[in-house]
């Protein structure tokens, strides 16, 4: 590692406050970011790092606090503005457009024109070699982005974002979708930087990289700065307890009755999970940690029959169950509530009423044609019995809450009569009272016999209401727990992968 | 009010009734005769039975452009078997309205199951199809049996047979979409195909068959036109596709999806078949109703986003009251 002595802080934030409706993403967060220097940034999902991220792109500003720039405070207004400021930032999602060449994807923001603003092909080619070049990076200008791979498509948006010639480059959680080898030229490519004398923020949930990489780590939770750490001297352990270590929320545990199996998942392999094996019973509920990308939904989606897997069994009852449609696990009595709410469960401009039988019109008809009263008796029913806050059965979805828009979303599959649950992080982005009701609602709905597979990023949500939790990283599904058994810090270093190595095989 | 307005099937019921009203005070002795009204009802009774069809496509968040070549070639392929081949009419007929569920069945396939834009499909479909017509139909074919145009030319109680029909199709289809939970399952497509997917609603086959639906009764009004007629020509039904997706629009369905019933297809239909009706009573030129229409299309719409606009503003004022 370099001598940290003669960095300068470049880049300042102090008490940085953000709240959107219901939650307060940062709450009082300073931090400072030297020049020649990786400082990665951890935390939880949703402990505030891409907002963090997204103030300092100029793509939200802040509530309150104040972003100090080389010693002068600055407003950043706009994506545009925090460029020209010197801070670039290379996105987890992919921007580029695929159909153009690396030089064109490169450049996209500040073609060199004539004056007539027509594009200088030569002049944009000769700046993509120098930069290509001086980066190090094995890349033809002229190559359709689209057949690059992965990693280096990722190099193209550090290129793009270099292009700038930033002073500070963020990188959000980069290596998510590259291989190892990637992986490797991407170091090399940062320890460059470093030398050249960029400040470097890393915001990664990966402790192996964290640890290889970064000169300091901040951790982040639940909106407040945790701390900041030197590298040297901090081991894997202390940081993942500064990551979730927290007070726990009463557990309030009682013992359900466990039935027969309902769900035998054996050897499911697909593009994004393999050889993964499990059982669910009458009245349990599982949780089902992991982080973002880990394969948890394809898993979900694979037993629900959207995407057939590509090896593997599903029993259901000790029958095979093999779904081609959800209509199919439906008939079989799987349920499944999709995470994204918006766009995977909701009808939106369509009434609650609707939203609520859409899964199951049939129960509400005679003949094949629908029956208003009876609709109506159950959806009142329904709606009384998960106590919706609604003005009534056509009320506009879009005009509920978050919290009531997935009751309605729970209500419709338990007119299902489901067998099995599966929920894909039911509460996220929901207020902390219709959490808790969700919650308190999962485990009466387990009360009476269902079995519950439950999906989450919330690691005090799944120690909440599970009986059972089983870990995934990277497709495998890497470690099973007593519900009352797991901590935080348990099923964290599962997660991202700092377990210990007897634990990882299969469970 | 505001509320009721956003409504567009309630809108063109009321511009109907303003437009008869005006009309019939200013020309009393023509516009309010039955006459009148049964010609009308007649002149916008085939491309009804094809805006039925539409809509149910635009509430699933697809239209069809091929429809108006659709009704001449189902036209033209009855009258080549009844003229050509002297086939019985049923038969004939039946042969028809077999070629348009084929048409309608490679439009869905190709649509659903491999992914093609409907619009890049039924506008190939839409020129393919027209040459077929102009093929099978020549510069036309007349002096059909009254074996067969008996089932255009009959009248019953003042009104000709395709009103009838058309009615009995528009009956049967508002009943069908409104309520029964096949069809409905259009609805939750049109609004969210993934969530819809995702709440077990096979998408790609009910695209499928609402392709054929839609071409199905192309075919069949494209059968009463050339029995109305008493011949096929290569060149009906042009153009009818898009006054059939105006009609729809206008009767309360949206390109994106989601909304519209069968019975505005009929309101919009009726308005328009209004509109050039009075524009003809008052001897204005043909090329005028185009731009009418198209003016009025557009009014509808914006006034349709005006109000939306203004309701969403007075809900977020009671939230924030609240």
């Amino acid at each position: 590692m370099t001598s940290k002595d003669r960095t300068t802080e470049v880049l300042t934030l102090q008490r940085i406050c953000k709240s959107f409706p219901g939650v307060k993403a940062l709450d009082g967060v300073s931090l400072g970011f030297c020049s020649g220097t990786v400082h990665a940034i951890c935390g939880e999902n949703g402990a505030g790092k891409s907002t963090l991220m997204k103030i300092l792109a100029g793509n939200y500003r802040p509530d309150g606090g104040r972003i100090v720039l080389n010693g002068i405070p600055v407003t950043i207004k706009d994506p545009r503005h925090a460029q020209a400021l010197g801070i670039s930032i290379v996105y987890q999602e992919r921007s580029l457009a695929n159909q153009l060449s690396v030089a064109e994807n490169i450049y996209v923001c500040n073609q060199p024109t004539t004056r007539l603003g027509l594009r200088r092909r030569a002049i944009l080619r000769g700046n993509a070699i120098d930069l290509l070049t001086r980066l190090n990076l094995d890349l033809s200008p002229d190559e359709p982005v689209r057949n690059l791979a992965p990693g280096m498509q990722q190099m193209v948006e550090i290129a793009k974002a270099l292009s700038q010639q930033p002073d500070i480059l963020i990188l959000d959680e980069p290596t998510a979708s590259i291989s190892e080898t990637e992986t490797r030229s991407l170091f090399a490519l940062i320890g460059r930087l470093r030398r050249d004398g960029v400040a470097i923020l890393y915001i990664s949930h990966r402790m192996a990289e964290i640890f290889e990489i970064a000169d300091v780590v901040s951790v982040l939770k639940d909106g407040r700065l945790n701390g900041t750490f030197p590298i040297a001297g901090l081991t894997e352990d202390r940081l993942v307890r500064s990551m979730v270590g927290r007070s726990l929320p009463e557990r309030a545990y009682e013992r359900r009755r466990l039935g027969n199996t309902v769900l035998e998942v054996n050897g499911l392999s697909a593009k994004r999970f393999s050889e993964v094996s499990f059982s669910l019973r009458q009245g349990e509920i599982v949780g089902m940690a992991g982080l973002v990308g880990a394969g948890r939904t394809e898993l979900a989606y694979a037993i629900f029959g959207v995407e057939r897997a590509e090896s593997g069994t599903v029993w259901i009852d000790g029958m095979l169950a093999d779904s081609a449609h959800p209509a199919d696990a439906m008939r079989k009595g799987i349920a499944y509530v999709p995470e994204e709410r918006k766009e995977r469960g909701l009808f939106l401009g369509m009434s609650l009423q609707d939203n609520l039988l859409s899964a199951n019109q049939r129960g509400v008809a005679r003949q094949g044609f629908i029956q208003r009263s009876l609709a109506k008796r159950i959806a009142d029913r329904m709606m009384a019995r998960l106590r919706v806050k609604a003005v009534g059965g056509d009320q506009e979805i879009g005009e509920l809450s978050g919290g009531n828009q997935q009751k309605v979303i729970l209500a419709k599959w338990l007119l299902t009569n489901p067998k099995i649950l599966i929920v894909d992080e039911p509460t996220h982005g929901i207020d902390v009272g219709a959490k808790a009701e969700i919650h308190a609602l999962l485990k009466s709905i387990a009360g009476e016999g269902c079995a519950i597979l439950v999906i989450s990023s919330e690691l005090p949500e799944l120690l909440g209401v599970s009986d059972r939790i089983l870990v995934m990283r990277e497709g495998r599904l890497v470690h099973e727990i007593d519900g009352r058994e797991a901590t935080e810090e348990h099923i964290m270093a599962h997660a991202a992968g700092t377990g210990k190595k007897g634990n990882n095989g299969l469970v | 009010m505001n509320r009721l307005l956003q409504h567009r099937e309630i809108t063109i019921a009321l511009s109907i009734v303003v437009v008869c009203i005006v009309a019939s005070i200013a020309w009393p002795s023509v516009f309010p005769t039955f006459g009148n009204l049964s010609q009308l009802f007649l002149n916008i009774s085939i491309e009804t039975i094809v805006a039925c069809g539409m809509m149910i496509l635009l509430i699933s968040g697809a239209f069809d452009l091929s429809v108006g070549s659709v009704v001449a070639l189902s036209g033209g392929i009855t009258a080549y078997l009844l003229y050509h081949q002297g086939m019985f009419p049923l038969p004939a007929i039946g042969l028809g309205v077999a070629t348009a569920a084929v048409i309608g069945l490679v439009n869905g396939y190709l649509v659903a199951y491999v992914g093609i834009n409907p619009m890049i499909q039924t506008l190939a479909m839409m020129g393919i199809v027209r040459g077929a017509a102009m093929m099978v139909s020549g510069s036309g074919i007349q002096n059909l049996h009254t074996d067969f145009t008996v089932l255009g030319q009959t009248k019953l109680m003042g009104f000709q047979s395709p009103v009838w029909i058309m009615l009995a199709i528009v009956l049967l289809l508002h009943a069908l979409v409104s309520r029964h939970v096949f069809f409905r399952q259009y609805y939750f497509i049109g609004s969210n195909e993934k969530a819809a997917m995702l709440s077990g609603i096979r998408v790609k086959r009910l695209k499928l068959i609402s392709f054929v639906l839609v071409s199905v009764l192309a075919g069949i009004a494209g059968v009463l036109l050339a029995a109305r007629m008493g011949a096929a020509l290569g060149t009906s039904g042009r153009g009818m596709e898009l006054r059939v997706i105006t009609a729809a629009i206008l009767g309360g369905a949206s390109l994106l999806g989601g909304t519209g019933r069968v019975l505005g297809a009929l309101l919009g239909t009726i308005f328009m078949g209004l509109i050039s009706n009075v524009l003809i009573i008052a001897r204005v030129s043909g090329y005028w109703q185009d731009v009418v229409l198209g003016v009025i299309l557009i009014a509808a719409v914006w006034l349709d986003l005006t109000l939306k606009k203004q309701s969403a503003k007075s809900l977020t004022k009671v939230i924030i009251k609240k």
